[in-house]
Order: structure tokens, then C-alpha cells, then sequence
């Protein structure tokens, strides 16, 4: 075989089994979907956005109380962390920018992103539930706000970097403070690309368990009460797949089943407004 | 209907009625051209933005084909085959026919790794070979004695000209028997840009050439023959010194003189 | 009164930005604070231990800290080459027709909820480790099989988005001299793109290390340390998971928030590693 021969021929191994590794990839990704579509629609009916959680074997149960409890505390945690986050990330990137102080803080909140969401659960666990002397909503939705901070804070901050500084400039010079600037010309000019942050963003954080395990821990009955311990769609889900009661791992299906088109449909929606943007 | 003139010497290349496509464009960027190629020569192709020139060279080592949709049409006739002919081995031309791009592109490898690339490719691996052929392209790319002394060092370190020359010896070195440059000296200062044609010039007698460039001035400098090119056609081929004297076609007059582009 | 709004504003805004610096403070104070007391009572045998016993008030991390290098270090062999082999796909290979839907699916992927793959870990696959290895399916195997599987769409996204740095007409360059497509992969992107590709692997371990859901279903919480892979095993996240609402004592506490702070501080320093010598913030300003 000539060098060249030996290329050709190592080039179309490396070819074939690079292939192999996205087949492989999106082998787990129909696999996965496939078992939950395939259980969770098994498992789906008008009980369980009727009933509450009840002990296994009984007739009349269902998922209310985690559909609710999940609905709270997420959509507390977005109604606090979004704006907070967009703020945040607006000082970055209009007044902070380079220096010493903006730096640490995208740094900082880079590397949270990726820490354990565990870790931010037992934190709040000690800041809330020891003090107040028992789970509760609001110490889940205070660790899913701390989590959902750094994301929104990112996003934001390279969706305003991308409105050109000229539109700014335009707005100083017919004499716009800041503030407006800000809220009336960038914002609008980064519309899209904050939306589709935020969408991403409640996506990751709804689909998060561990820092709720200690916090806002369960409740199989259905409640409201911030200050008493709420159920949500993770931990039930976590509850109820690992328990031997088979009708139990049922509405955990179910669970999971609804869970992970909730989060699909925010990503894809994340992403279509963004195309969407782009084609204008 | 181009006007060509009279090429007297041996022939590189024949380019026959050559259709070229874009993978999303409607209408063929390059519309049935031809013209030789003269041996052992420079040609310039010169032209104003977006008339086709580089889509042209491109086309002559199938460039074209590393992304996916493009078609070509026509014929272009080396060694007495087609190789726009989809058996055409493409890898072979590409030893055959060599390319020199608008900025340098070193790889992020050493000077001596650099030039001995090709080489490597095809499967040398004498040492004393490769150390040889490799100081003989750096020689004839006239800049054995600024790198000399640190082949191992960083092709990177260099400057803008000189990892250019770097470029020419690299594909050089798999001596090639055509070198098609595209605006080699379009991202250099002027006197880097003066060290290349002079270059390019000497490196004639080896191989045949084909350099775009959107500067006229180096055309007439540089070339044997030029070809004009204006959306997707050949205008007109001729000798530099007649085209720019006393062009054929209006056309040609009237990019020359600077009436437009 | 402008002025006044302008300062409001201004102020504010840096004031919640700086808040995500203290709360990261905080966060590290207060599991400190917490840990105290293990740190106290067990020093440096909370590291080297590996008996943990609540009954006993005797607590070990070793099993733990063991277990979640171990697995995280199956999941990492396991994953790599799969993901660099993605990346290639999606960066070299596929068709510009073929690049949007397989990257699209490969993000999808990584949004994926942790615990939904933690199920299908317990309902799928232990049965087939059980059927494969005997035993009772669940362990450490398992775990970094399932591990691998969750990391590898995020390396996979990181380690083609390093790739695709590489500027095409370095590319083109070795393509005319008669380069296939795996020596440009091999002598120019890989080499160009070599630090963002490991920032991009470090990046993942350092997520994978933390990984609660996926692995707490299939790994049993057995604090011991086994060269058996198949044997119920336990990692800091699992524990944390299984046992903070079973402590008890104040000891078992102080022990569980030592493992929550030896577990923040190994996260946060493998992510910086990967953020500040392999990633540069690439920044159109």
C-alpha cells in the first residue's frame, strides 16, 4: 500500500466511526424518548391532574399536588430570578463591562453554573429549614432562584454585548440618560435573545431535584402554603420510581412523561425564537 | 464569445466551456469559459470584486468540492484527462496542483514541520530526505537564511511575509507542476507584497502559474498573460503587455482605464 | 430628578450583580461553618475512613470520596471518546443538511432532566447489567455507565464548539496539499483547538463530578470501596442525597455539610482549572 492508500483507508475508519459515535448518541436520545413517551402515555389520564398523591393500591390518586407545588416554585423562582438576573446582567454589560469587578463576577457566576445544584440545596437547608424548624416551599424556591441567578445574568450579559454600540450612541445623542438607553433602545434591541435566555433558563432549572430534596421536600397532599413543605414533579418523581408499588412507578412515569415535554417544548421554543429573530 | 489571444507555448491546462454552480446560488457563477493555460507562465486574472476569479482558480484543484451542493459543468484537461471527472482522484491533483491563499496560513506546527507537511503526506519519512527537500524549498522561496537557524521553532512567530514565503515553500516542496495563488499579497505591507511577486516570477521556470489579484498594477507587473474576467465571464485573454496597451474587448478598456470597479 | 433615577438605577443593577459574589461567599462560609464540627471531632480521618456508621456516630468519607472519583472516572472513559467522535461528526463530517438536526437532537439531549435519566437507568439498564455481570444490577458499574451517557451530549456540544474555531482557510491550506479529512482533523484542528478541547472534557468532569439524579438511582449508597464494579457502591452526591433527611445528630450534620464542602471545593476548583488555563472567554466586542 502506498502512504496515500493508507490514508485513504485510515481516513474512512476515522470517518466510519466518528459516524458510529453520533449514532450512538442518537440511539440514547430515541431510547430515552421512546420509554417515556411509550410509559408515560400509558400512564396518562385525567386522574392525575385531578387527584393528589395518595398510598399505593388506592383508586382515586394522581399528580395534582406535584403539578401545582412544581408551578409554585418554579414560577416563583422565575417571577424573582429573571428580573434579578436581567439586572444583574445588565450592570455587566453597560456599566461594569471590563473591568476588574464585572470580570469576577462572570467568572464567579460561570463556575456556579456548572457546581453541584446538591451543594446549593444543603446550603439553604441550613439557612432556612434549620432556622424556620421545617421544610418549606420557600427554601426551594429560594435554592432554585440562587441557581437560576448565574444562568439569566450570563445570557443577558452576551445579549446586550450584541446590540451594536452605534444604536447606543444614536440614543445619547438626542439626549437619553442612561436609564433609558438602557430599558428603551438595548433592551429592545436584545429582545429575542433575553427570551430565549429565559426560556433556556426555567428549563434547566425545572428540571432540577437535588436542591429540592432537603428543602422544599414533599408533600403527597395538595397545598399552597409557602411555609410548609410543597411536592414538585422531581422529587415526586424521584419518590415514586423508586418505590417497589407499581402504581406508584406509573404516575412516576407519568411524571417524567410530562416533565420532559415541558422542557423540550421550552428549549425548542428557546431556539425558534431565536431563529425567528434572525430571519428578520 | 471571449476574445483569446494566440498562446504560442506548450499548453498546462485547457479549460473547456467551464460551468460553475454554487450549492445555493440559482444562476452558475462562472459562465462557460475558456482558455489555456500556458506552460511554464504567469497568468493573471484580474477583474472587479465578485466576477468570478478565484471562483475559477478554486475550480482547477476542486476545491469547490469540500462543500457539499457545488457543481461543475465543462472541462478542464491536464495531462490529457478531465478532472472535473467525479473518478478524478483528488488527492493526486492536489499534490499536482498546489495552492497559495490570500493570508498566510501556517499551521500550528513548527517551520521544519511546516514545509515537510506534503512530504509526510505522501509518505516519506527519510530524515535526511526530508531535511533536504525541505531546505531546498525554503531556498527557493527565498527564505532559507532568515529561518535557518530555528526550523523548530514556531511557524507562528514569524512575520506576515514571511510565513507567506513559508506557505510557497510548503507547497512548493511536493513539487508541483501548477501553483495557483489567491491575492497572495492582499494581507501584506508593500515591501512583503515586492518580495513575493519577485518570488512568484522566479518560480516560473519550475512551474506554471496562475495568481488572481485585485490589483492590476501587479498583473502587468508580474504576468506573461492576463485574462480579464467580468460577472462569470472571460472578457478577454492576451498577452500582459498587448491587454493592457491595447486591449480587445471595450470592456477590458474601460476596467483598465478605471472606469469602474 | 433623571439624575436621580440614572443613579437608582445604575446602583441597584450593581448591587444584585455583586450579590451573586456574595452569595457564593456565603455559600462557602456557611458549609464551612456547618462542617466545623466533623472537621473537629474526625480531623483528617474524615478523609482516610471509610466506616461510616449513624448508629455509631462514626463517620468516614472515604467510600464516598472514592466513589465519586471512581465512577466519575469510569464515566469520563467511557464518554470521551464518544463525544470527541460526536464532535468530529457534527464539526468535519455531516452535511450542513445533516449539522442542524443531529447537533439540535445532541443539545435536547443534554436538557434532559438528570433524575429522568436516573429512571431509565433503574428501569432499563440495571436489569441488563444484572443479567450481564449476575448480582443484584445496581452499582458502581451502572452508575458510570449512566454518568457517561448524561455528560456526554454537554461534551460532546463544548468539544464541537472548540472545533469549530478553526478557521476554514487553515483548513483549505491542508486540503491542497492533498490532506484527507483525518489528517486536517489530526495536524490542524485538533492541535489548533487543543485547548479548548480539554477545557471542554476538564469542563464536563467537573459537572459530572456533582451529578446528583443520575447516579443516586442506581447506585445503592453502600459506603464501601470495592474493587468489585458491580457491588452497590456510594458517591458524596448520593449519600448527600440519601441521608440528609435521615440525620439525625448534630455529628451526622456537621459530617454530611464536611462532604457538601469537600464536594463544592473539588467542583469549583476542577471547573476553574478548565475555565482559566483552557477556556478563554472568546468576546466579540
Amino acid at each position: 500500500m502506498t502512504a496515500t492508500q493508507k490514508r485513504v483507508f485510515i481516513n474512512r475508519i476515522v470517518m466510519a466511526l466518528s459516524t458510529l459515535s453520533a449514532g450512538i448518541g442518537l440511539f440514547f436520545l430515541f431510547w430515552i424518548l421512546y420509554i417515556l413517551v411509550s410509559n408515560g402515555v400509558e400512564a396518562i389520564n385525567w386522574d392525575i391532574f385531578l387527584f393528589e398523591g395518595a398510598p399505593p393500591g388506592y383508586e382515586e390518586s394522581g399528580l395534582k399536588q406535584a403539578l401545582v407545588g412544581q408551578l409554585i416554585i418554579v414560577g416563583i423562582a422565575t417571577l424573582v430570578g429573571v428580573p434579578l438576573g436581567i439586572l444583574a446582567g445588565t450592570y455587566l454589560s453597560e456599566y461594569g463591562q471590563k473591568s476588574k469587578l464585572a470580570e469576577t463576577i462572570r467568572d464567579i457566576s460561570d463556575i456556579m453554573m456548572s457546581a453541584p445544584s446538591i451543594v446549593v440545596g444543603s446550603f439553604v437547608y441550613a439557612i432556612m429549614v434549620v432556622p424556620m424548624g421545617h421544610f418549606s416551599a420557600w427554601a426551594g424556591i429560594v435554592a432554585l432562584t440562587i441557581i437560576m441567578l448565574p444562568i439569566i445574568l450570563r445570557t443577558t450579559d452576551d445579549m446586550l454585548h450584541l446590540v451594536p454600540t452605534t444604536l447606543r450612541e444614536a440614543a445619547f445623542a438626542l439626549g437619553a440618560p442612561k436609564y433609558k438607553v438602557i430599558t428603551q433602545v438595548v433592551y429592545r434591541g436584545a429582545k429575542a435573545g433575553i427570551l430565549t435566555g429565559i426560556l433556556l433558563g426555567v428549563a434547566r432549572v425545572a428540571g432540577e431535584t437535588a436542591p429540592l430534596l432537603f428543602t422544599s421536600f414533599n408533600d403527597n397532599f395538595m397545598s399552597t402554603d409557602l411555609m410548609e413543605p410543597m411536592a414538585s414533579l422531581t422529587v415526586t418523581m424521584y419518590n415514586y420510581a423508586t418505590s417497589p408499588y407499581e402504581d406508584w412507578q406509573r404516575l412516576g412515569w407519568a411524571a417524567a412523561f410530562i416533565l420532559s415535554m415541558f422542557i423540550l417544548t421550552l428549549n425548542i421554543l428557546g431556539r425558534l425564537v431565536l431563529l425567528t429573530k434572525k430571519g428578520k | 464569445m471571449a476574445t483569446i489571444c494566440n498562446v504560442s507555448e506548450e499548453k498546462a491546462l485547457e479549460i473547456k466551456k467551464l460551468q460553475f454552480t454554487y450549492a445555493s446560488a440559482d444562476e452558475p457563477s462562472l459562465k462557460e469559459i475558456s482558455m489555456p493555460i500556458a506552460k511554464n507562465s504567469i497568468t493573471a486574472l484580474i477583474g472587479p470584486s465578485g466576477c468570478g476569479k478565484s471562483t475559477l482558480l478554486r475550480s482547477i484543484n476542486r476545491m469547490h468540492d469540500l462543500y457539499p451542493g457545488n457543481k461543475y459543468e465543462g472541462e478542464i484537461i491536464y495531462n490529457g484527462r478531465n478532472i472535473l471527472d467525479a473518478k478524478e482522484d483528488l488527492i493526486d491533483l492536489r499534490i499536482n496542483i498546489g495552492m497559495i491563499f490570500q493570508k498566510p496560513t501556517a499551521f500550528p506546527m513548527s517551520i521544519m514541520d511546516n514545509v515537510a507537511y506534503g512530504l509526510k503526506l505522501q509518505g516519506i519519512k527519510n530524515k535526511t530526505e526530508l531535511k533536504d527537500r525541505v531546505e531546498k524549498a525554503l531556498t527557493d522561496a527565498a527564505i532559507w537564511k532568515e529561518v535557518k537557524d530555528r526550523l523548530k521553532h514556531d511557524a507562528n512567530g514569524l512575520s506576515g511575509g514571511q510565513q507567506q514565503r513559508l506557505c510557497i515553500a510548503r507547497a512548493i516542496a511536493v513539487e508541483p507542476e501548477i501553483l495557483l495563488f489567491d491575492e497572495p499579497t492582499s494581507a501584506l505591507d508593500p515591501i512583503s507584497t515586492q518580495g513575493i511577486e519577485e518570488l512568484v516570477t522566479e518560480l516560473k521556470e519550475k512551474v506554471s502559474i496562475v495568481i488572481v489579484t485585485h490589483n492590476m498594477q501587479q498583473a502587468a507587473r508580474v504576468s506573461d498573460y492576463t485574462g480579464f474576467m467580468y460577472l462569470g465571464e472571460l472578457i478577454e485573454l492576451g498577452k500582459t503587455e498587448e491587454l493592457f496597451v491595447t486591449p480587445a474587448e471595450r470592456l477590458t478598456e474601460e476596467y483598465i482605464t478605471g472606469k469602474f470597479g | 430628578m433623571t439624575k436621580i433615577i440614572d443613579n437608582i438605577f445604575a446602583n441597584s443593577t450593581r448591587l444584585i450583580a455583586i450579590t451573586v459574589l456574595l452569595i457564593t461567599a456565603w455559600i462557602f462560609t456557611v458549609l464551612f461553618q456547618e462542617s466545623l464540627l466533623s472537621m473537629q471531632t474526625f480531623g483528617l480521618d474524615f478523609v482516610t475512613e471509610s466506616k461510616w456508621a449513624p448508629n455509631l456516630e462514626k463517620f468516614g468519607a472515604f467510600a464516598a470520596i472514592m466513589g465519586s472519583v471512581i465512577s466519575t472516572f469510569l464515566a469520563m472513559v467511557l464518554a470521551v471518546p464518544v463525544a470527541i467522535g460526536v464532535a468530529i461528526f457534527l464539526s468535519e463530517i455531516a452535511h450542513d443538511k445533516l449539522k442542524a438536526p443531529v447537533g439540535v437532537s445532541i443539545e435536547l439531549l443534554a436538557a434532559i432532566p438528570s433524575v429522568i435519566y436516573g429512571m431509565w437507568g433503574l428501569f432499563y439498564f440495571v436489569p441488563i447489567i444484572r443479567d450481564i455481570f449476575g448480582g443484584i444490577g445496581i452499582g458502581m458499574l451502572t452508575a458510570g455507565i449512566v454518568l457517561a451517557i448524561m455528560i456526554l451530549p454537554f461534551m460532546a456540544a463544548v468539544t464541537r464548539d472548540a472545533m469549530n474555531t478553526t478557521p476554514d482557510i487553515l483548513k483549505e491550506s491542508a486540503y491542497a496539499l492533498g490532506g484527507t479529512k483525518w489528517d486536517v482533523i489530526r495536524d490542524i484542528v485538533i492541535p489548533y483547538s487543543k485547548a479548548g478541547i480539554i477545557g471542554a472534557l476538564i469542563l464536563a468532569l467537573g459537572r459530572a463530578i456533582g451529578e446528583t439524579m443520575a447516579v443516586t438511582f442506581v447506585m445503592g449508597n453502600v459506603h464501601k470501596v470495592s474493587w468489585d464494579l458491580t457491588q452497590p457502591a456510594t458517591s458524596i452526591p448520593v449519600t448527600l442525597a440519601n441521608e440528609f433527611t435521615e440525620a439525625d445528630t448534630d455529628l451526622y450534620f456537621s459530617s454530611l455539610f464536611e462532604l457538601a464542602l469537600i464536594l463544592l471545593v473539588i467542583s469549583f476548583t476542577i471547573i476553574s482549572v478548565a475555565k482559566f488555563y483552557f477556556l478563554r472567554r472568546k468576546r466579540s466586542v
